[in-house]
């Protein structure tokens, strides 16, 4: 399959980031329908399109829609819209910031009509400043139209939009922890389900709140407007996951850059989408976000890109960041560099986390040093196995995923390093800190 | 042994000022943006992300321990919480001063293979600092960062607001020379950028 443009498609327009040229393609079409919609009803559509969490787990977006109380009990209710990508390989929500600002905050303000939202705020890493300008703009050009604030469109309903900006914290795209920092916090993961309620009763200010990822809002607008019956048509080869996604591909490819696609298509098409690749074969990918299973180059040849697809290669669809790995890349040191991400933004919470990162971290430092043991294979994998499952929130599974998967997938590029004190692959001294 | 396990050794913690040194400092745009700020949380202790970017506008591009006892006072909380808070996040300079120009090179994932390494070497040579360092004439710092998302620019630098990506020795000559000349702290300009997308137009002016 070829390319598919949806929520793409007027990217490269510069005036599809005014409101004026926004409207001139169609937008606020949806909004607009959607106010003389019951509440309901636009729950109902984003449930028969089969959206899912585009965040990177891939939850069905409607039963959180759904999870919020519908008759209010004195409380707030709020939308939030994760905006802190960090997720290494990905910039897609980056990109859909920047270019279709309008997109996300006409879907914000569609969840807040269909939970009944007082305001939302935007959760955007504070690196970002490109995309927190570009929606700066497009809030203050929708509040100054009556599409936010007071008595929107004369539907007598109101939502407010605010923009919260991050510091520095990979931990707080993990939902709990995003919260924690907007309330002012460390961004620490708070208590989940079922130990404590649902974010959708009690989440921001003990209030009930939504929250979602930057892609997902803006799907929303396609759906209210063309129908959840049509959207669920894209990607409809697949066994459960529908319409398109956005792929960032990184990597030694010509042309990297976000490629949406629509679920179904192959890891091999999105790599000759992205010009193929460069300096030399394909050895490896990691298809979804630094978090997901590495996969070799036989299992790209046969993985399809879709939620319960690409278990079939042991691996997942994640936030969509898709490295591609030349011949010559040391698939070790692009572990420990890994390893070093994780201990690095482990938040410190949960010992398994803390700890075990770290351990991680020292002993694949001692193998690419040159000074691996034997039995480090095995105390790597044994200490992944102590972290995953264990940890308090995602990260930890996240940081034991990649370790344990490049083991399994690539033994023997760790069984030479660590017998020979050196790569396998000539060019890996590139990959380090040359000391 | 990592280096960065060592951060935040208690010598290098700034004071907590008592009340009786206390010298506010924030403008009065900047407590117009405080005030904005206010409107849009239910509660004070909220703002104290946005506060603190407020005062590494004010304060410099540097939270010391001046900086944190001023974000205590107005929002009321303790300095332990929103020093706690301020040490948490990665992009709060509290561990030390930084130059006029921050430079962020991204040695992450996707940058790593795209020969992110060499140029970091090439900075460090250069500048004839290492990570984490100021130049002497406190011009430069050169700060090692995770993944920017901009992996498609690989390899990636962050200076102030702005992106560069993909880099090589002649840009990064180019870059460095455009920012020796520059008059205005890119370290500061970034921090009132960020504050300025959360307020927003300020409704009192
Ligand atoms: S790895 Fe450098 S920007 Fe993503």
């Amino acid at each position: 399959m070829a390319e598919y443009k949806l929520l793409l498609e007027h990217s490269d327009d510069t005036a599809y980031r005014t409101l004026d040229g926004y409207r001139k393609k169609g937008g606020y079409k949806a909004l607009e329908k959607a106010v003389k919609m019951e509440r309901q009803a636009i729950i109902d559509e984003v449930k028969a399109s089969g959206l899912r969490g585009r965040g990177g787990a891939g939850f069905p977006t409607w039963i959180k829609w759904n999870g919020l109380p519908k008759e209010k009990v004195g409380k707030k209710h709020y939308v939030v819209c994760n905006a802190d990508e960090g997720e290494p390989g990905t910039f897609k929500d980056k990109q859909l910031m920047e270019e279709t600002p309008f997109l996300l905050v006409e879907g914000m303000t569609i969840a807040g009509f269909a939970t009944q939202g007082d305001a939302g705020f935007i959760y955007i890493r504070g690196e970002f400043i490109d995309a927190a300008k570009a929606l700066r703009a497009a809030i203050d050009e929708a509040y100054a139209a009556g599409l936010l604030g007071k008595n929107i469109l004369g539907s007598g309903r109101d939502f407010d939009l605010y923009i919260h900006m991050g510091a520095g914290s990979y931990e707080c795209g993990e939902e709990s922890a995003l919260m924690s920092s907007l309330m002012g916090e460390r961004g620490m993961p708070r208590l989940k389900f079922p130990h404590a309620p649902l974010p959708t009763i009690s989440g921001l200010w003990d209030s009930p709140t939504l929250i979602n990822n930057v892609e997902t809002y803006t799907c929303v607008p396609f759906i209210v407007n063309k129908g959840g019956e049509w959207y669920q048509t894209l990607g409809a080869a697949t066994k459960n996951s529908r319409g398109t996604k956005i792929f960032s591909v990184s990597g030694h490819v010509n042309k990297p850059g976000n490629y949406e696609i629509e679920f179904g298509t192959t890891l091999n098409e999105l790599l000759e989408m992205s010009g193929g690749m460069k300096g030399g074969k394909l050895k490896a990918c990691v298809p979804g976000g630094s978090s997901v299973p590495i996969i070799d180059a036989e299992m790209c040849g046969r993985a399809v890109l879709g939620y319960e697809e690409m278990s079939d290669v042991k691996s997942m669809v994640g936030s969509g960041g898709c490295m591609f790995l030349n011949e010559h890349t040391c698939i070790v040191s692009f572990i420990w560099r890994t390893a070093m991400f994780y201990a690095q933004e482990s938040c410190g919470k949960c010992t398994p986390c803390r700890e075990g990162t770290k351990w991680m971290l020292q002993i694949m430092e001692r193998i690419v040093a040159g000074n691996g043991q034997p039995g480090d294979k095995e105390l790597l994998l044994e200490v992944c196995s102590q972290i995953d499952g264990r940890s308090f929130c995602g990260l930890g599974d996240a940081a034991a995923w990649p370790v344990a998967a490049a083991i399994r997938v690539f033994p023997e590029e760790f069984d030479y390093f660590i017998a020979n004190g050196k790569s396998m692959v000539k060019s890996s001294k590139d990959l380090m800190l040359v000391p | 042994m990592s280096d960065f396990l060592q951060l935040g050794s208690p010598n290098e913690r700034p004071r907590a000022p008592r009340l009786d040194e206390l010298d506010l400092k924030f403008s009065d745009q900047a407590l117009a943006e405080l005030d904005e700020l206010y409107s849009h949380y239910p509660d004070k202790k909220s703002c104290i992300l946005p506060g603190l970017w407020i005062a590494q506008r004010e304060y410099g591009g540097y939270l010391n321990g001046e900086a944190i006892a001023e974000v205590a006072y107005h929002l009321k909380r303790s300095y332990a919480e929103v020093e706690g808070v301020a040490t948490f996040y990665s992009m709060y300079n509290t561990v030390h001063a930084v130059g006029k120009h921050m430079i962020e090179v991204c040695t992450c994932l996707s940058c790593q293979v795209c020969g992110a390494y060499p140029v970091a070497e090439y900075l460090k040579k250069k500048l004839g600092v290492g990570f984490g360092e100021t130049t002497e004439d406190g011009v430069f710092t050169l700060h090692e960062v995770e993944c920017l998302n901009a992996c498609d620019r690989a390899p990636v630098l962050q200076v102030g607001s702005s992106y560069h990506g993909p880099v090589d020795e002649k840009s990064i000559d180019a870059l460095l020379e455009n920012l020796r000349a520059q008059e205005e702290s890119t370290v500061i300009q970034m921090a009132n950028d960020i504050v300025k997308v959360q307020t927003g137009p300020l409704k009192s002016k």
